[in-house]
């Protein structure tokens, strides 16, 4: 048979955010792969640079939609480290808090992905239930699922009370045992093991070579962890192990997961006991002096590093961010060599692709010459209303019944 | 003597640079400004010889006259090297480091499109991150960019009649 | 011949086989779901969906071959249809046999799997065609075992007529509990006839996104959907009328009892497999079905072969 191409993406059903892969296949086998980034920028570098520090910081948390306190506090580091501000000790912890449970929430929707691109839906469906118990602990903690806008410059937006921190230990409890459950699935169910095992192999040599990060390199045996190689926030107070996994395949990089989910659980049991007393914030300073600073931090998905240059005024003068993302897409091209087109989506899933934060910058506003308009939130509410009336639906009428339901 | 001192000392005694260029700024983050002509000579040797085996990342700076580029090279044990080195806004052109770090040429590519350096050596490939079609000559990190200079030029008319 | 027709049309032919096909994959969608934890579908759901998607505009490619795109569909619905006619069902009468109808009824539910692939081939797009290559990949894997699955107990009857067999079996119910290889070996075989997981590889969503399938639409979708919810139902009860003899001569109101639980047990089954699997790759696929499933058919061949010269002098 002839070779031919085939294309993954920009919209394809394994890929749940736009990006092409060109396949040249070979009957099934995989000769080359071609890549073309790009579709997801949204110029927060840019943008970045017109806004004030706290207006960017917002932005920043929203290159992403799950790492998105990695991208907060990645920044806000750089910022606080620039304006020369020491984190109160309490702060340090919540967001230490707040990252372990992100990499909780990270993990498992993983997990679930990875399931689902193998046509293991029963896993996508248990521990995407599993992982509802975090996001409710998220939202408990911080107001918020996703998005938690717990950081703030200068320390933490909210406290976490005494019982929020009993409450928390309760859940490590469940999610431990669940966990627990999901490394016998993996060590014992047979299909499992026989769509991952040897697929995606990369080896050590070229991990290190092409720069891959986080848990798709420390598959490949790479004992690389910021948080204990270049300690930031709590912990360096807590004890913890890397995991590293010498099968350099797609089920190594599923055992390193689930096992730092098992270390995520005690760290937060390490971090709920040794919380220190006292105030969560500083007072930050509007304007930043100027300087530079490099910040890293352990996401999710890897090294996820940022850049910020300050020029002494309340806006950056430039804000690079680097996503773990874009440095672990380097090597899947090598991990596609003489795979099958079976092995395509979970090849790809098991860097844990997130291209929205791989891609960040482009157009800002609309140019095309289309009609342009401001309306603000209370005329768009108005508009709506008005809209869904002249449909017949009346909001002020089913509010009325729904509050006379509750009465009832 | 700490780690942070070393990268310090050794730089200073194999290269001579002058105090100023070289910036401890905390523990394990050490800035080096590096004039572009010596640029490859002490990458070459922080990688090789100093054992910084890890590119983070490559930032691009738009300084007015010129352009600056950071190469932010991570060890081991934590520390991060970040070197800089600048070259003028009317020629900006690069020598690729993608045969140390294959996996930089992504970052490469984006210098070249993002803020518009020329990247001798950098092997073909597609482009990143701004889309085909895009207008030569407009690279949106420069600061005297502006989204309005889109207009008219892009997207162009074509384009639009898939929807 | 008004008879004749209402048999064809209504009972126990078309009409029936439509609404007990939706009620079967109500059955196996509610479990599914209730197996992985979800609320699963209200019982309308399927025929819900079936609505919809009949409602909808018909899309055909440009490069496709229209006749066939359009033919495909009906072709795969009538074959399954038609090879219900021979199957006992509630007793040891079929509604049509003949000598030599086994064969027959194994042949007619080839002919969706081939309708599968001629339909995709014949769409002309890449992930169709992909999905095409591996519907015929894979029918070479798995029909060969089921062949000589179901061959075995007709062995062992001696008979190659379905209903003489389900005679047979009624008399000597105990036969039955030396087909049991056979039996595990068709359920696996149905699966992959059904193109479920383990066994979805023609039409893997994340790889090749809809397979075969790819580019209908509409009624022609709405024809395919509803012709594999009857092949279930048909396999189903292929699958129990050869394995599974029991209560075929308490009359037609028990009968019918026992056959319905037959049928579900076999679908409830069927759902099980796919929740507790992962999907295979196609190569995974075929050596599956070469080393393990065909020699357990063949010993299987091989059991009743010597069982008819014990039993059956």
């Amino acid at each position: 048979m002839a070779n031919f191409k085939i294309p993954i993406g920009p919209q394809h059903p394994a890929l749940k955010e736009p990006e092409s892969f060109t396949i040249t296949l070979n009957g099934e086998t995989i000769i080359e792969m071609d890549m073309r980034l790009g579709y997801n920028h949204r110029g927060i570098e840019k943008a970045c640079e017109e806004r004030s520090y706290i207006q960017a910081m917002y932005l920043v948390e929203r290159v992403c939609g799950i790492c998105s306190h990695s991208h907060s506090t990645c920044f806000i580091q750089a910022v606080e480290e620039i304006a020369g501000l020491a984190i109160p000790a309490r702060a340090q912890y919540i967001r230490t808090i707040i990252a372990e449970l992100e990499r909780i929430h990270s993990h498992l929707l993983w997990l679930g992905v990875a399931g689902h691109e193998i046509g293991f839906d029963t896993l996508l469906m248990y521990s995407w239930r599993d992982r509802e118990v975090v996001m409710d602990t998220l939202a408990a903690l911080t107001g918020n699922r996703v998005n938690y806008g717990i950081n703030t410059i200068g320390g933490v937006r909210r406290d976490i009370s005494k019982e929020h921190l009993a409450g928390l230990l309760k859940t490590m409890d469940i999610l431990e045992e669940r966990t627990k459950y999901y490394i016998e699935v993996a060590s014992e169910e047979i299909t499992l093991i026989q769509r991952l095992s040897g697929v995606g192999f990369i080896s050590h040599e070229d991990t290190v070579m092409l720069g891959a990060v986080g848990p798709t390199a420390r598959a490949s045996g790479v004992d690389r962890d910021i948080r204990r190689d270049d300690p930031y926030l709590a912990y360096k107070d807590i004890e913890f192990q890397v995991i590293t996994d010498t099968h350099n395949d797609v089920y190594g990089r599923t055992l390193v997961r689930v096992g730092e989910l098992m270390q995520c659980y005690s760290m937060i049991r390490q971090l709920v006991a040794k919380i220190p007393e006292g105030p969560v914030t500083v007072k930050a300073p509007r304007k930043i002096p100027a300087g530079e600073a490099f910040s890293r931090y352990e996401a999710p998905r890897g090294e996820d590093v940022h850049y910020v240059k300050a020029n002494g005024t309340d806006k950056a003068e430039r804000v690079k961010i680097r996503a773990p993302t874009l440095a672990n897409l380097q090597s899947v091209a090598r991990m596609m060599e003489n795979n099958r087109l079976a092995d395509v989506p979970i090849i790809i899933a098991a860097i844990d692709p997130c291209f929205s934060c791989t891609d960040r910058m482009i157009r800002i506003n609309d140019t095309a010459g289309r009609r342009k308009e401001t309306i603000s939130w209370q005329a768009l509410r108005t508009h709506s209303l008005e809209w869904y009336r002249k449909q017949g639906v009346d909001f002020k009428d089913l509010n009325a019944k729904m509050r006379q339901r509750m009465k009832a | 003597m700490t780690n942070e001192e070393k990268i310090k000392k050794e730089l200073l005694e194999r290269f001579g640079f002058s105090t100023e260029q070289i910036r401890v700024a905390r523990e394990r983050r050490v800035f080096l400004e590096v004039p572009h002509e010596q640029f490859r000579r002490v990458f070459e040797h922080a990688v090789n010889g100093m054992d910084f085996q890890h590119l983070c990342t490559i930032t691009g700076l738009d300084d007015g006259d010129t352009l600056a580029f950071v190469y932010h090279l991570a060890r081991l044990d934590g520390a991060v090297l970040s070197l800089k080195t600048r070259v003028p806004k009317a020629s900006p052109v690069l020598r690729t480091i993608s045969d140390l770090f294959p996996g930089g040429m992504i970052y490469e590519r984006e210098l070249a499109d993002l803020l518009g350096a020329r990247v001798e050596g950098l092997p073909e490939g597609n482009r990143y991150p701004l889309p085909e079609g895009w207008p030569d000559g407009q690279h949106p990190l420069r600061k005297d960019w502006k989204a309005e200079m889109l207009d008219g030029v892009y997207p162009k008319e074509e384009v639009k009649s898939h929807g | 011949m008004a008879w004749s027709l209402f048999n064809l049309l209504i009972f126990p032919g078309f009409l029936f086989l439509f609404v007990f096909g939706l009620a079967m994959e109500f059955v196996d969608r509610k479990l599914y779901a209730r197996l992985q934890n979800r609320i699963g579908p209200p019982w309308f759901q399927p025929f819900a969906d079936f609505v919809k998607l009949a409602a909808k505009e018909d899309i055909i490619p440009e490069e496709a071959d229209s006749v066939m795109f359009r033919l495909m569909p009906a072709f795969a619905l009538a074959s399954v249809v038609t090879a219900f006619f021979y199957i006992p069902l509630w007793s040891t009468q079929s509604l049509f046999s003949f000598n030599g109808d086994l064969i027959v009824v194994i042949y007619l539910l080839t002919i969706p799997t081939l309708t599968f692939f001629l339909a995709g081939w014949h769409s002309t797009s890449l992930f169709s065609m992909i999905g095409a290559t591996r519907t015929l990949t894979q029918l070479f894997a798995y029909e060969v075992p089921l062949f000589m699955a179901i061959l075995a107990p007709a062995l062992l009857a001696g008979t190659w007529s379905l209903s003489e067999m389900t005679v047979f079996y009624d008399q000597h119910p105990a036969y039955a509990a030396f087909n049991i290889i056979g039996l595990i070996v068709s359920l696996i075989a149905l699966q992959g006839k059904l193109e479920r997981v383990p066994f979805d590889i023609p039409e893997a969503e994340t790889e090749i996104v809809g397979g075969t399938f790819t580019e209908y639409s509409g009624r022609f979708l709405a024809m395919f959907r509803i012709a594999i919810d009857i092949e279930a139902v048909v396999g189903a009860s292929l699958i129990a009328a050869v394995f599974l003899p029991f209560g075929l001569g308490l009359g037609a109101a028990w009968g019918f009892v026992f056959y319905l639980v037959k049928v579900l047990a076999v679908i409830a089954l069927l759902a099980l497999l796919r929740t507790v699997l992962a999907r295979l790759r196609i190569e995974q696929m075929v050596i599956f079905c070469w080393r393990i499933v065909a020699p357990a058919a063949l010993f299987q061949l091989l059991i009743n072969l010597i069982l008819s010269g014990v039993l059956r002098p």
